[in-house]
């Protein structure tokens, strides 16, 4: 559906994205992780045609992406970064517009607005004033007015900044029903939470390059550990933690101690050291390694921290 | 050209609904225009200036010195004063003194001296003083014109009075006598009327006609004169004689005023415009309407700074639109939006000021429908070249301002210098303004107003040429 051939694109003097190859299956739910300035946006900006790559070549759907060509452009729906919407108009309006503009027409529009007035759960407020909407409800109209021409290719760049709990999970059943329903979906977020639970494959991103490209699983493979431990740090754990800094890595954080052990280390022998203290079994707490370990070990830092 | 459609819509839409920009394209104009229509003196006949105050001081005896009073103190543009109050509250009249420090107080800011030495022995002419605190100079230009006038007025008592004192001083008493009791035995022999009252005039200064001798029983059709000689011969009685001068018409101000255009006679004939009923504000509602559609579409045209920075233009373009698309919509947006603005605002014109705007409808929509078009690309310029949507404000109103004053939008280039009045030409506001006025108040055809909007629309498109050359240089849709 989706292919990047050593694309690059530079600012001026700052490489925004450095000769990224990147090919991805009709029917996926793609994740592109990465902090702030990583690359992301310009990612989804030469997908949309909205700019031109320095060198490399964008293809949509079998067709190159140029920003004078509208074929590429009639596969894909960007779900923008921002509200991109006409505030001062209703709902309705502002989805006749982008519709029209996608060369909808007459009854097809119509039941195209009602599709999606329904899938984003808006239908009672479509006579609404936009600027009289919740951000939650502003987002999921913004979505809305991506999916009107059902594209095969859906460009989700940080599509739930700032919504609230309850919109974002309405937001993410939304895109993997769409996704169940075959539509190709290309979602850039900096929340790891969000890559974890949507995405079938990741690709981290930083500084213009892709780090790692796989599903959860394969991603977390590359960490030199599979578990990690979780104890309050105190008195009663601190010789403990002197014989665990030969099994793994261990550090503190947050007044909590995390233990990495070392691959091949049996979860058996933590606890029973953890026995031989006489530390009761409910202070441990095992975790499956995140996304945000996978990038601080790519990178040396932390995702929350950019 | 669907896309173009779509996003002119979405544009008139999203107009409609923004009240405060409705307020500021239609109603504060409108306002504007009202209150400049009593600025300019727009509503109904306009009196000219009124009511400026001006001191004369009339330290003269002499008979054409108080007639000059009266001429003053008869001409509507000015609020004559004569006398100053002294500290107990009684009046005194004004010496030259009190003027000079009233002048200089600002009191006003005009003032006459009829000086006791108005006619100085052995000389011709008359002295005046003018004492002025001109501050605002047009005003102080009026003034000067209407006291020319009203002096002029009074020019051939004035100059008969200087006359006669000239002749006493050089001819002496007895032969002085002797010469006007002569004259005005000859001009009673040849045109009638009493010797003596013809003497009394003449040594009065009073050639011309004017009945001034200050006798209450006189008789004013009796003077005769030089008032005669360019009028018809009189035509003959019955019995072949001539009806004497004594029987014609009274002399009277009207006569003596129209002397000098007697001696040379201008025939004025407006060829062009004769039928306009409010000529002043044809000029005035069009210049101040280009302008405001100036403003409005600069405004309008800077909004696009505030879509983009909304990330519309990323939804609109990675759709099957481009930038051009987006632009010409713009455009074409600027175009209605000035058709309507200018068509509201003339049609306050013609409530407010009675402006004929439906006699030459056609001629009338060429020029709004390309001075709109102009008015569109000039905003869209605007937002090219500048780099954000304050700095475009920034500069539309410079430029607006600017170019209104240049290209006539307030007053006439023609008073302006002549360097000023070429660049004018090359304002679109100057061929705008130019072209309402063609068809608002000199009622040219659709024809004939053909090239003045055949070069806005050359500009309106040279200049959105430019613009587009210019957003697609700027990246500004990255």
């Amino acid at each position: 559906m989706l292919q990047l051939q050593s694309v690059t694109k530079r600012y001026g003097s700052v490489v925004a994205l450095d000769d990224v190859s990147l090919e991805i299956p009709a029917g996926e739910f793609f994740g592109l992780l990465g902090p702030n300035g990583a690359g992301k946006s310009t990612l989804m900006s030469l997908v949309a045609g909205l700019r031109q790559p320095e060198s490399g070549r964008v293809v949509v759907d079998g067709t190159p992406v140029t920003q004078t060509s509208l074929d590429s452009r009639r596969a894909l729906g960007l779900v923008p970064q921002s509200i991109a919407l006409f505030l001062e108009l209703t709902a309705e309006e502002n989805l006749r517009i982008f519709g029209g503009l996608q060369g909808l027409r007459g009854a097809t529009l119509k039941a195209r607005v009602d599709e999606a007035f329904a899938a984003v759960q808006l239908a009672d407020r479509r006579r609404s004033v936009v600027k009289s909407f919740s951000g939650g409800m502003q987002r999921r109209l913004n979505l809305a007015a991506a999916l009107l021409h059902r594209p095969k290719l859906l460009l989700c760049d940080e599509p739930t900044v700032g919504v609230d709990p309850q919109s974002r999970n309405a937001i993410f059943e939304f895109l993997q029903q769409l996704n169940r329903t075959g539509v190709t979906v290309i979602y850039s977020t900096h929340y790891m939470e969000e890559a974890e639970r949507l995405c079938s494959r990741i690709g981290i991103i930083d500084h213009g390059r892709i780090l790692a490209l796989g599903s959860l699983d394969q991603l977390l493979t590359q960490l030199p550990f599979e578990d990690e431990i979780t104890f309050p740090a105190g008195d009663a754990t601190a010789p403990l933690t002197r014989q665990l800094a030969s099994c793994g890595e261990v550090s503190r954080v947050n007044g909590t101690h995390r233990f990495r052990p070392r691959p091949g280390y049996p979860l058996s022998s933590f606890f029973t050291l953890t026995e031989s203290f006489g530390l009761p079994p409910r202070l441990f707490v095992t975790h499956r390694p995140t996304l945000e370990a996978v990038f601080l070990h790519l990178t040396g830092r932390m995702l929350r921290d950019n | 050209m669907s896309q173009i459609l779509i996003l002119l819509r979405k544009s008139l839409l999203n107009f409609s609904r923004a009240r405060a920009a409705i307020a500021i394209t239609f109603i504060v104009p409108i306002a504007l225009i009202y209150l400049f229509g009593h600025v300019f003196g727009l509503f109904g006949n306009n009196p000219g200036p009124e009511h400026i105050k001006v001191a004369v001081v009339n330290e003269s005896p002499e008979p054409a010195a108080r007639e000059l009073m009266r001429a003053l103190k008869a001409e509507k543009t000015f609020d004559i004063v004569t006398e100053a109050r002294n500290a107990n509250g009684t009046v005194r009249p004004l010496t030259e003194a009190d003027v000079r420090q009233a002048l200089y107080d600002n009191n006003y800011r005009y003032a006459l001296i009829l000086p006791s030495d108005m006619y100085r022995d052995g000389r011709f002419g008359v002295r005046i003083k003018f004492l002025t605190n001109p501050r605002n100079e047009i005003e102080a230009q009026t003034v000067n014109g209407v006291l020319q006038k009203t002096i002029f007025s009074n020019v051939p008592q004035l100059l008969g009075q200087s006359l006669q004192r000239s002749a006493r001083n050089y001819l002496g008493d007895e032969r002085y006598a002797r010469f006007n009791q002569t004259m005005a035995d000859t001009i009673a022999n040849t045109f009638g009327g009493d010797p003596a009252v013809i003497r009394e005039r003449m040594e009065a200064g009073n050639f011309f006609g004017a009945a001034t001798t200050g006798r209450q029983d006189e008789a004013p059709a009796v003077a005769g004169g030089l008032r005669r000689l360019d009028v018809a011969k009189p035509a003959g009685t019955a019995d072949g004689t001539t009806q004497p001068a004594a029987t014609a018409p009274a002399s009277n101000d009207a006569d003596r005023k129209d002397l000098f255009s007697r001696i040379v006679n201008i025939q004025t004939e407006q060829v062009a415009g004769k039928q306009t009923k409010n000529p002043m504000a044809a000029r005035t509602v069009g210049g101040y309407a280009i302008m405001f559609l100036l403003f409005a579409v600069s405004g309008s045209a800077t909004s696009i700074f505030e879509e983009r920075d909304a990330g519309v233009y990323q939804r609109l373009l990675s759709s099957p639109v481009r930038p051009s698309h987006v632009l010409w919509a713009r455009f074409l947006f600027g175009i209605v939006l000035g058709l309507v603005q200018i068509g509201v605002l003339l049609l306050a014109g013609q409530v407010f000021f009675g402006l004929q705007i439906f006699q030459h409808a056609a001629a009338l929509f060429a020029i709004m429908l390309t001075g709109a078009a102009a008015c569109s690309a000039f905003g869209m310029l605007i937002a090219a070249f500048a780099p954000s949507a304050a700095a475009a404000n920034g500069i539309a109103t410079f430029v607006v301002l600017s170019m209104s004053a240049v290209g006539g939008a307030w007053f006439p280039t023609s008073f302006m210098p002549g360097y000023i009045q070429t660049f004018s030409k090359m304002t679109l506001v100057y061929w705008a303004v130019e072209g309402l006025t063609d068809v608002l108040w000199a009622g040219r055809s659709l024809l004939e107003v053909l090239p003045k909007a055949g070069i806005l629309a050359g500009i309106a498109f040279v200049v959105m040429l430019v613009s587009v050359w210019r957003f697609n240089r700027s990246k500004f849709f990255e």
